[in-house]
């Protein structure tokens, strides 16, 4: 076994409200390789402060503690915010959920991923444009060229977010964390952007953290998969193992869903035991 | 107990013009439950929000109850058909209490005995007594989706238009909600028309269903079709794939890290 790309041990995630303290994500333990890890819960688990917290992107008053959370042996809690500028956008990335908001609505898409690229790469402009319009291709756009010269207003849900994805790759990162990439998308667009970042994983080596609600979206695309409930794993497997869940919430999950395949009625709903959240 | 026969919304003029719904027709029986599935712009809440007046009728006819609707919506309309939206998150007037909420409908058709019909409601929905005076902040996802549906409800309506309404909800919400609709509408004998992008919902909820893409009807099944996997549009074949979840052609090895 080589080394891990990401080591993450007991990573805590706390607010402190007027209400009192918050603790969004309790121990999160994992190691990621170059592979696909699928993190999966329902609204309030915990996954997307999980993903966050790597980055250092856990908004104030967050307060993010770790036993270990180290990236290619590099400590993230003790870097400075320069190595960790030099980090974010670089060597690690995220692609978030809607691109309507995580697109600068007043730069055309093709300054934004220059902008990306020379902020980590020294590059001139001739280069970096070279760099942008074959990243637009290859997260197939038809007419790089166009798509370059647009604003985010002007290209649909599923463009934005291949040029988001564009945007995030160009600079060739070894880990990518997509936060529910797909979820603003149609189902056969969603199909398509997952087909571009599994060929750009498996392409380049990259490690992936694929945060999502979709338990079977993410048993169907990951190697592994984290299941979150109540800021904690309850429960981690490999994804073709799905079937055999041992947690009772990862198997009520599964079974609450409406398949074409069973028609099942009443569906079986999700008695939450408190003791799950202990 | 609804038919609609060539229907056509337009919005905008000259260049600005929209064809969202391009010659739609369709018919449901009373307590059917029927579907409209596609995808972002296919025009499926369109036809809905035509149907219950908020969006234009630029040609066609819908005829609810063997009447056709006039525009203005009359008082009658609205108590035979009611509407539950997508996100009970923007739906709810954050400022009203549920009871405020439930109350509106009644005191607008000028129903006597609110009291008991909210609560009525409330219990149909299965919430108790005790949410009748909480704000929608104080309720979860699902509860204030249950609310919305106890509004739908509490007029008595035959029909009920439902644009997404599990699609904001987590999954084991969902699972919740969708048996809470499949048993209201044994219990009450509703005529549902449901618009969702996820077939699987479609296919749970309804008998019939109408596959929309660029505004237009491309193919009207059956969820018992779509379950044997037999369509004969592509387009629907393809969403039924999609429904699957993700495939890969050709499984790749994972690469060797770079040393």
């Amino acid at each position: 076994m080589t080394k891990p790309l990401l080591d993450v041990e007991d990573l805590r995630v706390r607010f402190h409200l007027r209400t009192g303290t918050v603790e969004a994500v309790r121990g999160v333990s994992f190691q990621l390789g170059r592979e696909r890890l699928g993190i999966v819960g329902e609204s309030g688990s915990g996954k997307s402060q999980t993903g966050r917290a790597i980055l250092g992107l856990t908004p104030p008053p967050g307060e993010v503690t770790a036993k270990r959370l180290a990236f290619d042996g590099i400590d993230l809690q003790k870097a400075s915010k320069r190595t960790l500028r030099t980090l974010r956008g670089g060597r690690i990335s995220m692609v978030m959920q809607d691109p309507k908001y995580s697109l600068n609505p007043v730069m055309t898409i093709g300054e934004q991923i220059i902008e990306a690229y020379q902020a980590h790469v020294k590059a001139g402009k001739a280069e970096a444009r070279d760099r942008a319009l074959a990243m637009l291709e290859a997260v197939k756009m038809r007419d790089p060229g166009r798509v370059f010269s647009l604003y985010p207003h002007e290209v649909s849900g599923g463009m934005g977010q291949r040029a988001m994805i564009a945007m995030m790759l160009v600079t060739e990162p070894d880990l990518l964390i997509a936060d529910e990439p797909t979820s603003a998308l149609d189902v056969t667009v969603s199909m398509e952007v997952l087909r571009i970042l599994d060929e750009l994983v498996s392409e380049r080596g990259m490690g992936l953290i694929f945060i999502s609600h979709d338990l079977k979206l993410v048993s169907s695309f990951c190697d592994r998969v984290l299941v979150m409930y109540a800021g904690r794993v309850v429960e981690e497997l490999e994804a073709k193992n799905l079937r055999d869940a041992q947690h009772p919430y990862t198997q009520g999950l599964m079974r609450c869903l409406p398949t074409l395949a069973n028609d099942v009625r009443p569906l079986p709903t999700l008695n939450r035991d408190p003791a799950w959240a202990l | 107990m609804l038919d609609i026969q060539n229907l056509n919304v337009v919005f905008g003029t000259g260049r600005l013009r929209v064809d969202a719904v391009k010659n739609v027709s369709f018919h449901v029986e009373p307590g059917a439950a029927y579907g409209l599935v596609g995808e972002s712009g296919s025009g499926k809440s369109t036809v809905l929000r035509a149907i219950c007046g908020l969006a234009p009728i630029t040609s066609g006819r819908v005829v609810v109850e063997g009447k056709e609707v006039t525009s203005p919506r009359s008082k009658a309309f609205y108590r035979t058909a009611q509407m539950v939206f997508q996100d009970p998150y923007a739906s709810l007037h954050p400022r009203h209490t549920v009871d405020r909420t439930l109350s509106e409908p009644l005191a607008i058709h000028g129903e006597k005995d609110a009291e008991a019909r909210i609560l009525q409601a409330l219990r149909e929905v299965g919430l108790g007594p005790s949410f009748r005076f909480r704000y929608p902040h104080q309720l979860s996802g699902g509860q204030r989706q249950r609310i919305a549906i106890a509004r739908a409800l509490i007029l008595r309506p035959k029909v009920l238009l439902l644009d997404e309404p599990t699609s904001a909800l987590d999954a084991s919400v969902q699972a919740e909600i969708l048996n809470l609709l499949d048993d209201l509408r044994r219990r009450l004998g509703l005529t549902y028309i449901l618009v969702s992008h996820d077939l699987a919902v479609v296919a749970h909820l309804c008998e019939r269903l109408l596959v929309m893409q660029h505004g237009e009807a491309v193919e009207e099944t059956t969820s018992a079709a779509l379950r044997s996997g037999v369509a004969t549009n592509d387009y629907t074949q393809s969403l039924i794939q999609a429904s699957q979840g993700f495939t890969r052609v050709a499984p790749q090895p994972l690469q060797a890290p770079a040393a």
